[in-house]
Order: structure tokens, then sequence, then C-alpha cells
């Protein structure tokens, strides 16, 4: 029968404070979208709008209104415009008022 | 009228077949009739013959029933499983005129929690007036029925099935809400004291309408929440859906994309039992084993995540194919230490005999009782039914022709049988993976053009079968689609196996041991 208890001790404490420090595993991580002001265009906008699974995207105007919330970082975004899309890399998105998680967006491609 | 035992001999499916065309049944060939199975259209008044017939075949077995409505009469499918030779599936199909159709459940028990669900969804129900429970609203809820079809023409009270407390006994309730990061889940726990002497449970805190949300959908737009229906489940659930919806629109993904899903559905496997395996440990008591069990999880998890691009795998599984090839060269080098860590933990846990005498004699269920209630995966195979959906070779398991799965069994029925064949399955992960990753995978999607159609589409999740049937209009939309993950079919043989003499700190162990989600059964329509 193992000794759980020595088990325990030699495995050590893999518990730490956090952050502990950068962790190489996050880069694996699915992340929110990061968008390019200046590649957005209404139309492009809409694409994504229309592909996105979530109500994360809606648009007003020359505005892209994104909801950090309601994204899954799923990534069909970044699919249809991999020139205006990049990942975050962003994980930690924890916010003290739901508000903080709107990000509104000017869109200023196709602008003269 | 009693459930009728299997004494008939398998015979060939085409015999079956001939055998249901001799009652009146008319095999539907071409585009008209189910792609991916075998279906037979039924007259109302011959379907209680009919299901004689199959429930009464050795190697049959009742894996699903819905209905759909197109027009004004529902029509009811009941998916058979053929496990003789060729396994494959045969799809019966009745259009019900009135209200009722014949009380199937009495012939196939496996029938009656469907029973219920089409009840509260389309308004029919099973003849003779048999109470029936409710599955997606609570019984003095003053809501509508969430229905896909029409109103029942009685009120939901009139139907639910009352349980009742007698004698010494009294209802210890336990949930909805339970401890951190258990799901939503109520149970009923009737007990003298100690034994329990019954438990059910109610499953409707969950629901989420998904079924109801995937109308209207292409199959491209409906794959984000299919794999979301059960989400330790992404894989299978994404993987038979997307082979329903290909089958229905006559697509056949091509063979590296094929085994890039199995890659992943074998990852999803080998997660999901080391998950289970710290669940187990938290069930005994054994925290350093938990703790140990849950870094050979966290370390699978991170292998999902430097391969396929996701922690929990979603979305690898496109329609046609697949959308991410997984990094074969990260996978050959970090997932033997990482399934050797969940090796060694699961070696520590059964030298452990504090551990094993929890398990041995726990939550016993009979290949009987599995039998009837058409139960899948590790519960049913834990019996010694050697039931697994990658065994049928067509569409959805494909792959698997050419890289053959050793099913394992057990035959002890126990918590302890069910852990055997976890870690019997997990090895055998580890080692397919290896297989169809010299295969050879790749990101790779079939184009889909949109066609009208049905179809069916399967795969093996760790918790078992995972069934989808998908029909689709001319422009490619979902008419209706039917998601029946593996935990929809393993929770009715969860009470069962609760009240074979245990005690009430054997639920949690009985619970790890199952390894279920309510997801996966609070997922239908609304």
């Amino acid at each position: 029968m193992p000794l759980w208890f020595a088990r325990g001790l030699r495995r050590g404490v893999v518990t730490t404070r956090y952050p502990a420090g950068p962790d190489g595993s996050a880069a694996a991580l699915p992340t929110p979208p990061a968008f390019r002001p200046v590649k957005l265009t209404r139309e492009l906008v809409d694409v994504m709008i229309s592909v996105c699974p979530g109500p994360a995207l809606t648009r007003t105007a020359d505005t892209l209104v994104f909801d950090v919330g309601s994204c899954t970082a799923c990534g069909r975004c970044a699919r249809v415009a991999p020139h205006a899309v990049t990942p975050s890399g962003e994980f930690e998105l924890a916010a003290t008022a739901r508000s903080a998680l709107v990000k509104r967006i000017p869109i200023r491609g196709g602008q003269r | 009228m009693t459930a009728v035992e299997p004494r008939a001999a398998a015979g060939t499916r085409e015999q079956l077949v001939r055998q249901l065309n001799g009652l009146g049944g008319l095999e539907v060939t071409g585009r008209g009739g189910t792609q991916g199975a075998v279906t037979v259209r039924l007259l109302p008044e011959t379907l209680e013959a009919a299901t004689h017939v199959l429930a009464g075949t050795a190697g049959t077995r009742l894996a699903d029933m819905f209905a759909d409505i197109n027009g004004d009469a529902p029509t009811l499918r009941l998916v058979w499983a053929y496990e003789a030779d060729e396994p494959g599936y045969i799809v019966i199909e009745s259009e019900i005129e009135g209200e009722q159709y014949p009380p199937l459940s009495d012939i196939a028990p496996a029938a009656f929690v469907e029973e219920c669900e089409i009840y509260e969804q389309f308004g029919i129900r099973p003849a003779g007036g048999k109470p029936l429970n409710r599955l997606m609203l609570p019984p003095h809820a003053e809501a509508e029925l969430p229905t896909l079809g029409r109103e029942p023409a009685q009120q939901p009270e009139e139907v639910h099935a009352p349980h009742l407390v007698g004698g010494q006994a009294f209802e210890f309730p336990f949930g909805p809400v339970r401890q951190a990061g258990v799901e939503s889940l109520y149970y009923g726990l009737v007990t003298s004291g100690e034994e329990v002497v019954d438990l059910y449970m109610f499953t409707w805190h969950k629901h989420r309408g998904v079924e109801w949300r995937l109308r209207g959908k292409t199959m491209h737009e409906a794959i984000f929440l299919a794999e979301r229906a059960e989400g330790l489940s992404a894989v299978a659930t994404g993987w038979a859906f997307a082979a329903a919806a290909e089958a229905a629109a006559g697509v056949t993904p091509p063979a590296a994309a094929a085994r890039t899903r199995a890659v992943a559905l074998e990852l999803e496997r080998l997660y999901n039992h080391a998950a289970a395996t710290a669940a187990l440990g938290q069930a005994t008591g054994l925290s350093v084993g938990q703790a140990a069990a849950e870094i050979a999880l966290e370390r699978l998890l991170r292998v999902n995540a430097a391969a396929f691009g996701h922690r929990y795998l979603f979305g690898v599984i496109e329609p046609g194919g697949v959308s991410r090839a997984p990094d074969a060269e990260v996978l050959r080098r970090e997932l033997p230490g990482a399934y050797d860590e969940l090796r060694r933990t699961a070696d520590a846990l059964l030298s452990t005999n504090s551990f094993v005498d929890r398990l041995e004699a726990c939550g016993i269920l009979t290949a009987e009782q599995a039998r009837r209630l058409g139960l899948v995966g590790p519960v049913a195979r834990a019996t010694g039914l050697a039931n697994d959906a990658r065994l049928a070779a067509a569409g959805a398991a494909a792959p698997y022709a050419g890289h053959p799965v050793n099913v394992v069994t057990a035959d002890g029925g126990d918590v302890f049988a069910r852990f055997q064949v976890m870690l019997g399955e997990a090895a055998e992960s580890a080692r397919l993976i290896t297989q169809f990753l010299d295969g050879g995978t790749a990101a790779d999607c079939s184009l889909v053009a949109p066609r009208a159609g049905a179809g069916l589409g399967w795969a093996e999740s760790s918790r078992g079968e995972v069934l989808a049937w998908v029909a689709l209009d001319e422009d490619g939309r979902i008419t209706r689609a039917r998601l029946r993950p593996g935990s929809a079919r393993n929770w009715r043989g969860f009470d069962d196996a609760c009240r074979s003499q245990n005690v009430f700190t054997d639920i949690p162990i009985i619970e790890a041991s199952f390894w279920l989600t309510v997801a996966g059964m609070a997922r239908l329509g609304g």
C-alpha cells in the first residue's frame, strides 16, 4: 500500500502564489481578438458580425462594439479577416464592472 | 404488458429488415430515408409489433427515440443499434395520428425517458395513461411547456409521476446547488437512515434549448452550439453532429481529416478518464491521490492546448472535416509523459486498500439492467456488454476501420469494474493516437453543397455512444436536429446503481464512476 503522505511530500508543493511568473502553456490558449482599426471597414465588420456565433460583436455607425464578456475566443472573426484581427494574447479578463468588458473600436479603414 | 427479452437469435441486418417489411414496413432507400442508416417506415398500428421484433432480437439495442413535426402529424423515430454482424443502425419512423402512440417503454424500457421528453416537446404520449416524469420544467412551473411542436392536450401537472415516501423512510434533499465546480442537479435521496432506499433526480436546472436553437442554422453555424451541448464531450458531440449533417448532404470528409478527428476524440477520452480518476480520489477522501490525478489531468489539458490550440478541444471539428491539424511533434513528445502520470497515479490507487474497498461491490449494475435501459460507454462495458460506436465502421467511425479498437470490458458491474474499464481505455487511447498520427493528419475539409436530406451520425465519447440526427432543407438549413450525448442515456442507470444496497457516502463514488454531465442531459428544446 503506497504511503500517500510520503508521496505528497516527495512531489512537493505544486501550488504557488498567482502569478508565480510567466506560464509557457498560456501561449497555447485561445484568447479574444485584438482589432486593428485602420484595417476595419464597415463591410468587413458586418462580415465578422455575421460569423460570430454569439452577441460579442455589434456595429454602430463607424464603431465596432466588442463585448469581451460574450466572446468565446472561437477565432471565427480572425479567420474571415486575418489582416484586421489577431489574437490579443490576453486571458486575464476580469473586471469589477460589466461595462468595463465592452470595448468601442473606431472603424478607420476605407476613410479618407 | 411486460418488457420483451431478446429470444430470437441475431441474424443479419437484412433478415431483420425483411422481418419488419413482413409487418407492413417499407424500407426507404435513396434521399427520402436517413442517410448513414437503414430506414424502415411503418404504419402506427404496426409500431408495437415492430418494437417487439427488434427488442426480442439478440444484438439489437434501442439507442434513441425522438419526434419531429413536419406538417400536421408528428413523426416518431426510433434508432436501433444493430451490434451483431457489421454493426450499424436501423431507423424506424412512423407518423403518429392523434395524441397517442403504443406504450413502447412497456416493451423496451429504454424508451421511457424519451417518452417523457417527446410529450413535453410534441404533446404526444404513450397510450394507457402511465404517469410520465418531467424532464425540462419543474411540475410547479406555470410556464408553457418547452415545445418543439405543439402543446400537449393535458396540462403538465396531470402527468407528473409522484415520488412516494412511506414507512420509516424520509427524503433527504440534495442540490441543485452543490459543491463548487459541480453542475446543478437535484437528488431526492429516500432513506431510512443510512441505506439509500430510492433516489430520483431533477435535471431541468440547466436546460438551454440547444436542439431548438439549431433550427434554421446552417451546419457550419450550428456546430458551435452542437459541440457545446456537452462541453466535456465537445469532440464526440461535434463529430456525431458533423457526421449526421455530412450524411444528409452526401459528403465524406477526407481520410486525413477523419484521422485528425480520431486523435482529438481519443485525447478527449484520456482527459475525461483522468478527471474521473481525480473525482474518485475526492469521493473516497484520498486528497493526495486526487491531487496526483489532477496533475495528470492538467498535463493532458496542456497537451490538448499545445496540440490543437484549445484545452477542451473546442473548434476542431468542422462539417466536412476539421479546422485544425494536431501538432504531431508535440503529441509524440508530451503525451507519453502525461499519460504515464495518470497510469502511475492509477497504479498507486489500485494498490491502496482503503480506495479499492470503497469501489468494490459499490453501485452495481448487471448486464441485464444495462441492456434493458440501453446504457452505453464504460458503464455498459463494465457489465460485460461490448457495445462501442467505434465498431460501427461506416460513416463517423471510418478511421477506426483501419485502426481497430480493442474494446475493453469487465464483468463486475460495480464502480471498480468501471474504473478498470476507464484505465484500459486510456491505455488504448494512447496507443490509437500514435497509430492515427502515423497514418497522417491534416486540417482539411470537403466542400459541402447545400441539399435537402436527413442523416444519422455517431461517435464514441468517453461517456459512451453519442448520436445525432439532422434534417436539412434545400438551402442546407436545419429543420430538425437531434443530439443524444452518452450522458442522456446513462443517467437513467444511475438511480438503479444507487439503489443496489448502497449507503449515502457511496453516492459521490458512484457519480464519479459514471462521470456524466448534467449538461448532456439538459440540452433539449425549449
